[in-house]
């Protein structure tokens, strides 16, 4: 159980000093209990209250970052094992597998796929440089990949050939995933010695769990624990026992990131692939490694990470503005609903299949599906008007005909006050039934 | 001769006629004639369900004969009675289907239905399980007129109501050329009283079907039509003993009985209904078999949607004005008993619109009288909310306010389309039955316009108002037997239940004590659930462990223990949608109070929303919790803690909203008089230290108060 | 020091049910530990991977679907050719036509056609409905009656017509029933509840608590899932203990990254093997997050998920 705000703020100063940004101290103890702000921010925290919240504060999972400048990706730092419990922390990365052969040709696939989704940019955050055996070979493929501008992993058990390749690319803070009950002594102090992350495999779940254990005695603190490619089964058996242990049961051993490489586990079959991803999303993949990532696979799954990721008390939006739909102009219809991106996804969709130019109008309304912003005052008759005024609408659109949601006919009257020259038309209240109404709309 | 003596006597007559027909069958076909009802999966109907008896050959009915006759027995009590008429039944069942042994199809080509299939049992069952048809009526011999017997079986179509014919009444029917066969749900059975052995083969096959009833299970039958298959029986003269015994059965499987015979009958109530006026059949009828029927169509020249809701109508679009503010007006649902009204009885008392000059002002007064069962005077202000809805729904026609300070404007079109003020009853009529069914037997609605009358009944509604006023005032959480649960946010937060008792509102503010008990006696399974507080743990921070017990229920697990009057111990958890939030300010050992209107900062540090956001999404926070603005008056706002002295800092605008009855709660409590003065506000403090120096200075009693942490 | 797996089995579980008959007959749910945990407890019963059909014609303009389903002239030969592909579990027949808005078809027809289809495979059948809900009150009545004996799944009892499909499917004609509400779980054991009020067994009763395509909102889609299951088998809450069905395709090939035309989206690469990736994805994401059974309508897509079930199982 995760400590509780008041906890916290007992153990602060309570001067209210402002020293930590905050106004006062308990609106501080406050944001530590979030996970939004760290107890060092605060200067006059005694020593004693200190180590006894950083105890009770450690998260049960790491959390670090891989990669460099704009290539940081962020892992681990996951609190629950459901995310209707809290949100998730760190969605899952996407690496593609490469090795010396294959770079070229698959580079300009890599970075064909790059694109934006409600404000945030999907692309394949890293490469998975495998080692195939030829360690000149191996350092010159590092040496290519370091320009690609992503994050590496460097698949390398063979500790020379990945000393080697951690002097070309130590700089760029790659993750090495290299280490094994054999050679864990070797690779802890390579990792060590070069200041990078330390991913790590084992032939089962409990060789894994203490070569794991072994590490953090060397004093690797950041570790990604690979979850193995014997089979589809122990991998995903793997991935959710370890989770549940560090999450459930506080086995701080397997407090540490995942590696699923589906290169290994589904070689060749991009449907597989696109399905296990899917399923590791939910469950618990940290890095998924593919073979490649196709638009049509990054479509879905880059979608199913947004959801999965989003925070449940703060939906995804979309940008409030003017959305001209098959091929409206300034005197077609217009129609309005709220910025909620579920509901502004189901809406045009519909809308684009009814075949009727439209312009679609989306204010800023919390990101609240249309009941509830209407319940809490952010879908009004004025907040309508205002984004009508502020987006000079009247301006850029010559029709005066404004559709809104069936669920809100009631604020009908009250727009017609607010926009003096405008006639409000009521829409069905499911999206569904929008097709059928503009049509109808249409035909008279 | 007694009632049951009349039973007896029938029983045995059936009984004698079973056998002779029997006998006489097998004379001419012998024992080992099949006998094997067609299209059936179920034997003889009536004799499986009782006897487990699988019948196919002639020869079978001997021991069930046997059976029957041990059934019939003859002590003067009541379940002898109930045994006899089943009985009789399953004899009629033996007279009817001796005539189909040996494969014969006695009814073909004849005016007589017979029989029914599996089929059609499976036809008739489905809507009289899913209540689309909703109920069916057995007519026994002559109605006093054919007209009597054509108005009787009109009245039922038109109702849904599907009718078994049996009799005399047929050839009525047939004589007024009323289209019959099972389509269109007016079936002719048989000439005589034993063809209701084919109706109750029909009862027990659709219990065997729809009731997984197992053959052999006596009671399990009787229960399964008293419960599940709402029909009765309609019964002229001469009413002989065989149909006092099969009516017996009737009774026995929960049908009641009603007839316009005097003599020789004796009334049961709910039971054995004598009614002589044969128009008033259907109407005694229902009520006693406690069907009601569905409303589904509004009667009014407009249209009625949702899509009006938001309708504004203007001043100059306006036909008439009714305007609580300037004359008598009133909304008021009224509770009665059922004798008292008339069901969809709509009366207007005074002038309509039309004798209004265009725009004029007018005063209505609106009474909704509703009777039922369950209804409780408790929901008359949860229907009397809803009129504004329903009304604003009407095309043409704008409503707010409620009580006696209503407003509502018609539209010169709604006008000019032929909207009177009787349709405003009809909408009130057909909303009120159909939204309220489940506790609203009857409804009639009283329009009054004669300002003379309105003046007097505006008095009278006002008493009533206050009178539902004081109740809800007196109601304490103590002197209720249960609190409610309502889990309607969550969609939006998953774990969140709120606990809903009289003196602590659900946070959203729109849920109290009341309309959660309305909605779970309206909608049983709905949002809101009967929360028991038997198992007392700690009084002072209101903590039973049977409300716990609910809690981690409706929670689905993620919550174990709530307390209702503390904001430190197992707070109750805060949806997304509540009025206010609360937290606790340690300087001054106090609780600061902003609303989700106020968009400033408060001497926390934290706006609202910052607030909110650690609080929300139904987690326990302690120190922190959402809550409606009217529980902020209530004795049991941080009872644990010590009430409501403990505030220091609220926004203007809702110390405004709550300041009397704040007031009040604070001179009960501690016999401080205008305690807002000494609660700061935003033009006050925003910051912890100017709120202690304004405290010091008003002398705020938080000051003397323990230590919160 | 070795790893102390804890394993998480519950006294609990999902109910079986079982559709169709002989040996094509299938059975959902039985599971006491969440999906494809196998560590934790025996899989009881794989999940269930489902072809649907339209009586509308099959979801046309996709080459790989039209080149597998060509010169299928009636929806028997349709229902043979689905039946006939690797991995199908069950046939799910789509009476999108028979909505009153588009084509209308009349319930004589469609039962007509379900008895040609019923005739044409032997595996389970599950009957999707129009959609409407007042055709399908009627429509699945028929239906029932038509294909009694068969063991049907009648999909689409909704909150406005679950008495009817009850009473007929359920009660009448001993058919299973699907509980279909929106993906929330109080509306869905709330339905739950009504529909055990009306006699109809538990073990003859399935959920569909609605889905999304992967990117439309399907967050809520795992959290109700997530919460119905563990509800189910932690909570013992037996009104939640239904097996779930989910129908994916209809979602996830009406999302625009499935249907826009490559001469739009160039470099999106072509419409076909975009929407199979998207029903992969979306129908995995289901069965990860507990769907007992899923229903997909592109073979490819068939094969895919009953590789990905073979290798977890």
């Amino acid at each position: 159980m995760a400590l509780k705000g008041l906890d916290i703020f007992k153990l602060t100063p309570k001067t209210n000093c402002k020293d930590c940004g905050n106004p006062t101290c308990m609106a501080f103890a406050m944001k530590v209990a979030q996970g939004a702000v760290e107890l060092d921010k605060c200067p006059h925290m005694s020593e004693e209250a200190k180590a006894q919240l950083g105890d009770a504060t450690a998260p049960p999972m790491k959390k670090f970052t891989i990669g460099a400048g704009d290539g940081v990706c962020a892992l681990g730092g996951e609190t629950v094992l459901f995310r209707h419990d809290k949100t998730f922390v760190s969605k899952n990365l996407y690496a593609i597998n490469v090795c010396e052969g294959s770079y070229d040709e698959k580079l300009p696939e890599i970075q064909k796929v790059d694109y934006d989704r409600l404000g945030e940019r999907m692309y394949v955050e890293l490469l998975n440089l495998q080692f195939t055996g030829d360690a000149g070979k191996y350092a010159e493929l590092v040496g290519k990949a370091q320009g690609a501008g992503r994050c590496l992993i460097l698949e390398c058990q063979d500790a020379a050939a990945a000393r080697a390749a951690l002097e070309i690319c130590a700089a760029s803070k790659p993750l090495l995933n290299g280490a094994n009950a054999g050679n864990c002594a070797e690779f802890s102090a390579l990792a060590k010695e070069f200041g990078v992350a330390l991913g790590v495999s084992g032939a089962s779940l409990d060789e894994l769990y203490d070569t794991a254990a072994q590490l953090e005695k060397l004093g690797n603190k950041e570790l990604v624990l690979d979850v193995g490619s014997a089979s589809v089964k122990d991998a995903f058996a793997a991935a959710v026992q370890i989770r549940r242990a560090a999450l459930r049961d506080n086995d701080r051993v397997f407090g540490y990131p995942s590696l699923i490489n589906l290169a290994k586990l589904a070689p060749g079959d991009e449907y597989l692939q696109t399905a296990l991803a899917s399923l590791f999303t939910l469950k618990y993949g940290s890095i998924i490694v593919m073979e490649k990532m196709t638009y049509a696979q990054a479509l879905p799954l880059y979608g199913l990470r947004q959801n999965i990721y989003t925070d449940p008390q703060k939906p995804m939006k979309v940008e409030p503005g003017i959305y001209p739909l098959n091929g409206a102009d300034a005197d077609a219809l217009c129609v309005t609903t709220v910025d909620f991106a579920l509901t502004y996804f189901v809406v045009s969709g519909e809308l684009e299949r009814s075949g009727v130019p439209l312009n679609l109008l989306i204010s800023d309304a919390g990101g609240y599906s249309v009941l509830t912003a209407w319940a809490a005052g952010k879908l009004s008759a004025s907040s309508i008007a205002k984004f009508i005024g502020e987006f000079e609408i009247e301006n850029k659109i010559s029709n005066r005909t404004l559709v809104i949601p069936g669920k809100v006919a009631v604020l009908k009257g009250e727009i017609e006050e607010k926009l003096p020259g405008w006639t409000v038309v009521v829409a069905p209240n499911e999206a569904v039934e929008l097709v059928k109404f503009f049509k109808e709309y249409k035909a008279g | 001769m007694g009632l049951f003596d009349r039973v007896f006597n029938g029983a045995d007559q059936m009984y004698r006629k079973a056998e002779s027909e029997y006998e006489k069958t097998v004379a001419e076909l012998g024992a080992d004639a099949p006998l094997m009802m067609p299209d059936t999966a179920y034997f003889m109907a009536c004799i499986y369900a009782y006897q487990a008896r699988k019948i196919t050959k002639l020869g079978d009915l001997r021991e069930a004969l046997d059976e029957i006759k041990a059934k019939m027995t003859h002590e003067q009590r009541t379940g002898d009675v109930f045994s006899s008429g089943i009985a009789s039944v399953m004899a009629a069942e033996v007279i009817e289907c001796c005539k189909y042994a040996g494969g014969r199809s006695p009814y073909e080509g004849t005016k007589y239905h017979g029989h029914f299939s599996d089929a059609e049992v499976r036809e008739l069952g489905v809507p009289l399980v899913t209540q689309d048809i909703p109920g069916f009526v057995v007519i026994i011999d002559p109605a006093p007129s054919d007209e009597d017997a054509a108005a009787l079986i009109k009245g039922y179509q038109n109702r849904g109501i599907f009718v078994f014919l049996i009799g005399g009444v047929i050839d009525q029917a047939i004589r007024m050329k009323i289209q019959m066969g099972f389509p269109v749900r007016v079936v002719p059975v048989g000439e005589d009283i034993w063809a209701v052995g084919h109706i109750i083969s029909l009862v027990v096959r659709a219990a065997m079907i729809f009731g997984a009833v197992a053959p052999g299970d006596w009671d399990a039958f009787n229960e399964y039509s008293f419960h599940r298959i709402f029909a009765f029986v309609n019964v002229f003269p001469p009413l002989r003993d065989m149909t006092v015994a099969c009516g017996a059965g009737a009774i026995a499987k929960g049908f009641p009985v009603i007839t316009n015979v005097v003599e020789n009958v004796w009334k049961v109530p709910k039971t054995i209904i004598i009614q002589e006026n044969v128009a008033d059949f259907i109407e005694t009828s229902l009520e006693a078999r406690d069907i009601k029927i569905k409303i589904t169509d509004i009667d009014i020249p407009v249209a009625f949607s949702t899509a009006f809701e938001g309708e504004i109508i203007r001043k100059k679009d306006t036909r008439v004005d009714i305007n609580g503010a300037r004359v008598d007006c009133f909304e008021w649902v009224r509770t009665k008993e059922a004798h008292e009204i008339e069901d969809h009885s709509i009366t207007l008392d005074g002038p309509d619109i039309e004798e209004f000059e265009p725009g004029a002002t007018m005063g209505v007064g609106i009474m909704v009288d509703v009777a039922g069962k369950n209804m409780q005077s408790d929901f008359e202000p949860v229907f009397e909310r809803k009129f504004h809805n329903f009304l604003n729904c009407v095309e043409g026609v704008m409503h707010t306010g409620q009580r006696d300070m209503i407003r509502v404007r018609v539209s010169n079109d709604a006008f000019d389309a032929g909207f009177r003020m009787k349709h405003i009853g009809e909408v009130l009529y057909a909303k009120v039955k159909s939204e309220y069914d489940t506790v609203v037997d009857k409804c009639q609605v009283t329009i009054v316009t004669d300002p003379a009358k309105l003046k007097e009944l505006r008095a009278e509604a006002n008493k009533s108002y206050d009178k539902r006023d004081m109740r809800l005032r007196s109601m304490t959480d103590e002197n209720v037997e249960v609190f409610y649960s309502c889990i309607l946010c969550q969609s939006f937060s998953p774990s969140h239940v709120c606990v809903v008792t009289p003196e602590r509102l659900g946070l959203c503010g729109a849920v109290s004590w009341l309309d959660a008990k309305a909605t779970n006696e309206l909608d049983a399974n709905g949002p809101c659930q009967v929360v028991t507080k038997k198992l007392l743990l700690d009084e002072n921070i209101g903590s039973w462990e049977d409300v716990n017990e609910a809690v981690t229920q409706y929670s689905h697990g993620a919550l174990e223990r709530v307390t209702l009057y503390s904001i430190l111990e197992d707070p109750m958890t805060s949806c997304g949608c509540f009025e206010c939030i609360c937290g606790i300010e340690p300087a001054s050992n106090g609780v600061t109070i902003v609303n989700r209107e106020h968009t400033g900062i408060t001497p926390l540090g934290m706006t609202f929303s910052e607030m909110a956001s650690m609080t929300g999404g139904g987690v326990q926070t302690p120190g922190f919790m959402g809550h409606g603005k009217h529980f902020i008056a209530s004795k049991k706002f941080l009872k644990a803690e010590g009430g409501v002295a403990r505030i220091v800092w609220m926004p203007k605008a809702l110390k405004d909203i709550v300041r009397d009855r704040l007031n009040e709660t604070a001179r009960e409590l501690y016999g401080i008089d205008d305690f807002c003065s000494m609660v700061a506000d935003e033009g006050v403090s925003e910051d912890p230290e100017t709120l202690l120096e304004f405290l010091s200075e008003k002398g705020h009693p938080v000051l003397a108060m323990e230590p919160l942490l | 020091m070795a790893f102390k797996a804890a394993q998480q089995k519950f006294t609990a579980k999902i109910n079986e049910t079982t559709v169709g008959t002989g040996e094509r007959a299938i059975s959902l749910g039985g599971e006491n530990a969440f999906p494809f945990y196998s560590f934790d407890a025996p899989v009881e019963n794989s999940p269930k991977i489902g072809i649907e059909i339209h009586d509308s014609g099959h979801y046309a303009g996709v080459p790989g679907m039209d080149a597998y389903y060509a010169g299928a002239d009636t929806l028997a030969e349709t229902a043979r050719r689905a039946a006939a592909v690797e991995g199908v579990d069950f046939l799910a027949v789509s009476f999108d036509g028979a909505h009153p808005d588009s084509g209308d078809r009349s319930v004589e027809d469609c039962v007509e056609a379900i008895k040609e289809i019923a005739d044409a495979v032997d595996i389970p059948i599950v009957i999707e409905g129009s959609k409407s809900v007042d055709k399908d009150a009627k429509l699945l009545d028929k239906i029932s009656e038509a294909l009694s004996g068969r063991n049907i799944l009648v999909m689409s009892a909704r909150e406005e017509n679950y008495k009817s499909i009850a009473a007929s499917a359920g009660l009448a004609y001993s058919q299973k029933i699907s509980a279909e509400s929106a993906v929330d779980i109080n509306l869905a054991k709330q339905l739950n509840v009504l529909i055990s009020q009306m006699g109809v067994k538990s073990e003859n009763t399935v959920m569909n608590l609605g889905s999304a395509a992967a990117g439309y909102g399907f967050e809520y889609v795992a959290s109700t899932i997530d919460r119905v299951k563990a509800a189910a088998l932690a909570q013992n809450d037996t009104m939640l203990q239904m097996p779930i069905v989910t129908p994916v395709g209809a979602e996830a090939w009406t999302v625009k990254e499935a249907i826009v035309s490559e001469e739009d989206f160039p470099e999106w690469g072509p419409m076909e093997i975009r929407g199979i990736n998207m029903e992969v994805s979306t129908a995995a994401a289901c069965l990860a997050a507990g769907s007992n059974a899923v229903i997909l309508r592109h073979p490819e897509s068939v094969k895919a998920v009953s590789r990905l079930v073979k290798a977890l199982i």
